[in-house]
């Protein structure tokens, strides 16, 4: 018999969407009866939820994105004559 | 525009149509560059490095991934000789985050969690959140953004990393439990019954 531990990966597929259908219903019908897996599924499912909230990331240093845009158009206009 | 365009047209010289193409991802990049280094000077550089070499390898880009993507691809070649060994965090095995009920002591019995909005201000929440993915080392937090903040599948960050499918899974579900056990911490619901013991 599977034990909890061995939902977990399929647990983080069905989260994803990964998961083929004859599994999912498998998953969904052990996380109904299993309050461990339930609040493991609920805590995974809101640990990504926080993340992908939490995912915008900060701008270039100001100094660093002109530097940049600078080499970047130095060496645009060394392949390509202009820019 | 669409990006299709845009390439053609950047191929053919036009700078400020490659501007278009990588302007949406320079942030990404500086942030994935971070992790990989976890240092601003050497991200900067690779950045810098990246978009040298999608210019002079412009015309070699078919199509066959988004632009974002092979973007991705260079950071990352760039990256790996920079990769910081950071140490590696003790983490839970696997088998004992679940099967809790089996364990003669309880620190990994599951509790319930509280709204995270009651308990953090959404900029605390963001803070916390990159602070320990932050202590991930970039073997596991590298596949995790690229999976939750990039929105690349399984299989795209399984070749921008040449991995397999199952390691990439493996380790996407590793940075998961690693930041549930951390998010656990300030979430949980404490069980009231078990304190009077
Ligand atoms: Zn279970």
């Amino acid at each position: 018999m599977k034990k909890c531990a061995d939902y977990l990966q399929e647990l983080s597929d069905y989260l994803d969407g990964q998961l083929d259908p004859q599994l999912c219903a498998e998953i969904e019908k052990h996380v109904g009866e299993c309050t461990n897996c339930k609040l493991m599924f609920d805590s995974l499912k809101m640990t990504v939820k926080l993340c992908r909230e939490s995912g915008q990331c900060e701008e270039l240093p100001a100094e660093f994105a002109q530097r940049l845009n600078q080499a970047v158009k130095d060496h645009w206009i060394r392949k390509f004559g202009k820019a | 525009m669409d990006e299709r365009k845009l390439i053609t047209q950047a191929q053919a010289g036009d700078f400020t149509a490659f501007q278009s193409l990588v302007e949406p991802h320079q942030k990404r990049l500086f942030a994935l560059a971070k992790r990989m280094t976890g240092n601003e000077q050497d991200a900067q550089d690779i950045v810098q490095d990246t978009l040298l070499k999608a210019i002079d390898k412009l015309e070699t880009f078919r199509a066959e991934s988004s632009f974002g993507t092979w973007l991705y691809s260079i950071v990352l070649n760039a990256g790996r000789l920079h990769i910081v060994h950071q140490k590696r965090q003790n983490m839970t095995p696997i088998e004992d985050l679940l099967d809790g009920a089996t364990h003669q002591h309880d620190s990994h019995h599951l509790r319930e969690w509280r709204d995270p909005h009651s308990v953090m201000e959404a900029s605390e929440i963001r803070r916390f959140i990159s602070e320990a993915v932050d202590e991930l080392p970039a073997e596991y937090s590298v596949p995790f953004v690229l999976r939750y903040e990039d929105e690349l599948s399984i299989k795209e960050i399984a070749d921008l990393l040449k991995l397999s499918e199952a390691a990439t899974k493996s380790r996407v579900l590793r940075a998961r439990l690693f930041l549930r056990e951390k998010l656990d911490s300030i979430l949980k619901i404490e069980d009231s019954s078990e304190k009077v013991r």
